[in-house]
C-alpha cells in the first residue's frame, strides 16, 4: 500500500477515534443534521415525484381543450361547435368529452366521473380508480349506487379497476358509458362538458386558440402548455410552503455551522497545537478535520436521504402529504412512484455536506497556521 | 551542534502588552550532551526551547541545527525538521485525551504513512522499554503522573530523534518519579541522544546527567554574554 493511502488511513483512523471521544455531542449533531437533510430530501423527492408523474400523465393530455363560458362562468358546450372549428388548419381531430365531479357524502370524498374511454364497458357497468376501491373496500362485481341529478339513486356494477400506474389522475376516477353519464348527470343530448382537439404541431397551439376565440366568442380554449404550467406552478407553490417551514430548521443549522466556523473550543485549539508540536503539518491537521467533517456530514447525508426516500415512497409522505397533495380526501392514500432526480441529490449534497465540511476546516486552518508554541501557551 | 546567534523573541510586538521573552541570546549547544537551561519561572527557558525545537520563530537572530539555518525555513520544512530531529516532553505532558497510551505514542508518526503494523510494533517496543506495555490500552486520562510522563517520553522517541527537548519535566512529579525520569534520561544520553532540558529543579541540574548548565534570567543569559 502506498504511503499516501496509508497516511490517509491513519488520519481517518485518528479522526474516528477523535469523533468517538465526544459521543454525546456528535450524536446530537448527527441527529439534528440528519433531520434537516431528511426534511429537505423529503420535500425534494415529493415534489419531484409529483411533478414527474403529473407530467408523464399530462403528456397524453389533449393539446387544446375548448370550454364554453357565459359571463365568465362555465357552461355545457354544444357538440355542433365542433363543426364550426373543424376546418381550422392544424386541427387533426375534435372529440366532445363528458365528465364532472361527484361528491360521495357517505365517505366525504370527491370522485371524477368521465364518460366512455373504456371500450369494454356495457351500460350499467363502471370502471373505478384504485383509491376508491381502497376507500370503499370494493371489488369487481360489486354494485355501487350513485345519486342522479334528479335525486334518484342509480346502481352500477364494477366491471374493471383502473391500474395504479397513473394513480395521480385515475385514483379518484369513475369511468361510465356515455348514456349512463347523461342519465346520471342530466346533461342533455347534443351537449358536452368540453371539446378536446388534437393538434400535430405545438407551435400552432396559440394560433389555433386565437382562431377559435374569433370564430366562437363564447368559448375559452385552454392549450396544453398552460395546463402543464398551472400544474407546475401549483406544485412549486406547495413546495414553496414546505420550504418556508423548513427554512427555520435550515437557518438553525446554518447558525450552528457558523458558530462552529467562527471558533474552536480551548481544548480543540490546544489539541491542534499538540499535534503540530509533535510533528503534524498544517495539511495533516486540515486532512484530519476534512475527514471529520466528511464523516459526520456524509453519514447525515446518507441517513437523511434514505429516511427521506423511505418517508416519501414507502411511508406515503406521512408528514407532508396533506400540504403537498391537494384537497381531495382520497389523495392521502395515494402512493407515489419512486423517482429520483440525480441533479436533486447533487444539489442536496452541495447544500449539506460541502458547507459543513468547509465550516469544520476553516477554524482548524486558522489555528493550524499559527506557531504551535502560541497555541499551547 | 545547535548554534543560536543573537536571538530575541518579542511577543505582541507593537501592542500595549508587548513582552520581550528573550534578548540577544547567543549560545552553542553541543550534540550528544545534556544541557540544562536553568532559571526561575518566566525567565525565558520555555521560549528558548520552543525556538530551538522549531515550534516558533525568533523575532530576530538565527538558529542553526547541524549548520543548517532553520529560522528562515518555510513552515512545511520546519515541521519536517521538528518531526525528524526533535522529540518533545512537555511540562504538562500534553497527551491527547480520550486516546490510549499506545495511540498517543503512535500519533506523531501517523502523517508519515508508515505501515500500521510496523508503527504499532515500534510503539509497543517503546512502551515495553519504559515498562508501560501493560498500560498500552489505557486512556491517557487514566494514567498516573509518572505513567503519563513515560508515555510522553515514548511519544517523543517514536521518530528516534537525535535531540530530546524537555520542559520542566519534573515539575509535576514527586522525588521518586523524578529520579525515575532521570534514570531514563541517563539511558537516552548513553544511547547518544542530545538532551536539552529546561528546569529550575535542583534534582535535575545537580544530577549526574548534567553536562552543561546555561542560566537564564529575565530573557538574557545570566552572565550577560555568549556561551560557547
Amino acid at each position: 500500500m502506498s504511503k499516501t493511502i496509508e497516511r490517509q488511513l491513519h488520519l481517518v483512523d485518528f479522526t474516528i477515534g477523535s469523533v468517538l471521544r465526544r459521543k454525546g455531542k456528535n450524536a446530537a449533531l448527527l441527529l439534528v443534521y440528519t433531520l434537516v437533510i431528511f426534511a429537505l430530501a423529503s420535500v425534494l423527492f415529493f415534489t419531484r415525484a409529483l411533478r414527474t408523474q403529473a407530467a408523464s400523465v399530462l403528456k397524453n393530455a389533449p393539446e387544446i381543450i375548448v370550454q364554453r363560458t357565459l359571463t365568465g362562468r362555465y357552461q355545457f358546450i354544444p357538440v355542433r361547435y365542433a363543426d364550426s372549428i373543424k376546418n381550422i388548419r392544424g386541427i387533426i381531430a375534435i372529440k366532445p368529452r363528458l365528465w364532472g365531479y361527484y361528491y360521495d357524502g357517505g365517505f366525504g370524498a370527491n370522485y371524477t366521473l368521465i364518460a366512455s374511454g373504456v371500450d369494454s364497458l356495457k351500460p350499467g357497468t363502471i370502471a373505478i380508480g384504485s383509491a376508491i376501491v381502497k376507500l370503499r373496500k370494493l371489488q369487481i362485481g360489486d354494485i355501487v349506487p350513485f345519486t342522479g341529478s334528479d335525486g334518484n339513486p342509480q346502481t352500477f356494477t364494477i366491471a374493471k379497476i383502473l391500474s395504479d400506474e397513473s394513480a395521480l389522475v385515475s385514483a379518484d376516477l369513475v369511468v361510465i358509458t356515455e348514456a349512463d353519464y347523461r342519465a346520471l348527470s342530466g346533461i342533455p343530448a347534443g351537449y358536452a362538458t368540453d371539446l378536446v382537439l388534437t393538434v400535430r404541431n405545438p407551435r400552432e397551439y396559440s394560433t389555433i386558440a386565437e382562431k377559435i376565440s374569433r370564430l366562437l366568442p363564447d368559448t375559452r380554449p385552454i392549450v396544453k402548455t398552460e395546463i402543464l404550467r398551472t400544474y407546475d406552478a401549483v406544485f412549486s407553490w406547495r413546495a414553496g410552503i414546505m420550504l418556508l417551514v423548513l427554512a427555520g430548521a435550515v437557518l438553525a443549522f446554518f447558525i450552528f455551522s457558523f458558530d462552529k466556523a467562527t471558533g474552536l473550543s480551548a481544548e480543540e485549539r490546544k489539541e491542534i497545537g499538540v499535534l503540530k508540536a509533535i510533528g503534524w503539518e498544517t495539511s495533516d491537521v486540515l486532512a484530519m478535520k476534512f475527514w471529520e467533517g466528511i464523516a459526520l456530514s456524509l453519514t447525515a447525508f446518507f441517513l437523511g436521504t434514505i429516511l427521506g426516500y423511505a418517508h416519501v415512497f414507502l411511508g406515503g409522505g406521512l408528514f407532508f402529504a396533506p400540504i403537498l397533495k391537494g384537497w381531495s380526501t382520497l389523495y392521502p392514500s395515494f402512493v407515489l412512484t419512486p423517482h429520483i432526480n440525480f441533479g436533486d441529490i447533487i444539489a442536496l449534497f452541495f447544500l449539506s455536506v460541502v458547507p459543513y465540511t468547509v465550516s469544520t476546516i476553516t477554524p482548524a486552518w486558522r489555528v493550524a497556521t499559527i506557531d504551535p508554541d502560541s497555541v499551547m501557551r | 551542534m545547535i548554534n543560536i546567534q543573537n536571538v530575541s523573541k518579542v511577543f505582541n510586538a507593537g501592542r500595549p502588552n508587548e513582552f520581550t521573552a528573550l534578548l540577544s541570546i547567543s549560545l552553542e549547544i553541543h550534540l550528544q550532551e545534556a544541557t540544562i537551561l536553568k532559571g526561575p519561572s518566566g525567565s525565558g527557558k520555555t521560549t528558548l526551547l520552543s525556538l530551538i525545537g522549531c515550534m516558533a520563530r525568533p523575532t530576530s537572530g538565527r538558529i542553526f541545527v547541524n549548520e543548517k539555518e532553520i529560522t528562515s525555513l518555510p513552515e512545511r520544512f520546519l515541521t519536517r525538521i521538528r518531526r525528524e530531529t526533535f522529540g518533545f516532553i512537555f511540562q504538562r505532558f500534553n497527551l491527547l485525551r480520550g486516546f490510549s497510551a499506545l495511540e498517543n505514542v503512535m500519533a506523531p508518526a501517523y502523517p508519515t504513512g508508515e505501515k500500521y503494523s510496523l508503527l504499532k510494533r515500534r510503539a509497543l517496543d517503546l512502551l515495553a522499554m519504559l515498562d508501560l506495555d501493560h498500560k498500552q490500552g489505557a486512556k491517557s486520562e487514566w494514567l498516573s503522573g509518572g505513567e503519563a510522563q513515560r508515555v510522553a517520553i515514548a511519544r517523543a522517541l517514536i521518530h528516534d530523534p537525535a535531540i530530546i527537548i524537555a520542559d520542566e519535566p519534573t515539575a509535576h512529579l514527586d522525588a521518586k518519579l523524578s529520579a525515575e525520569f532521570l534514570s531514563i534520561m541517563e539511558i537516552l544520553k548513553k544511547e547518544g541522544k542530545t538532551l536539552i532540558i529546561a528546569s529550575h529543579d535542583p534534582l535535575i541540574y545537580d544530577s549526574t546527567l548534567t553536562g552543561r548548565i546555561v542560566e537564564i534570567h529575565g530573557g538574557e543569559l545570566a552572565h550577560g554574554g555568549t556561551i560557547a
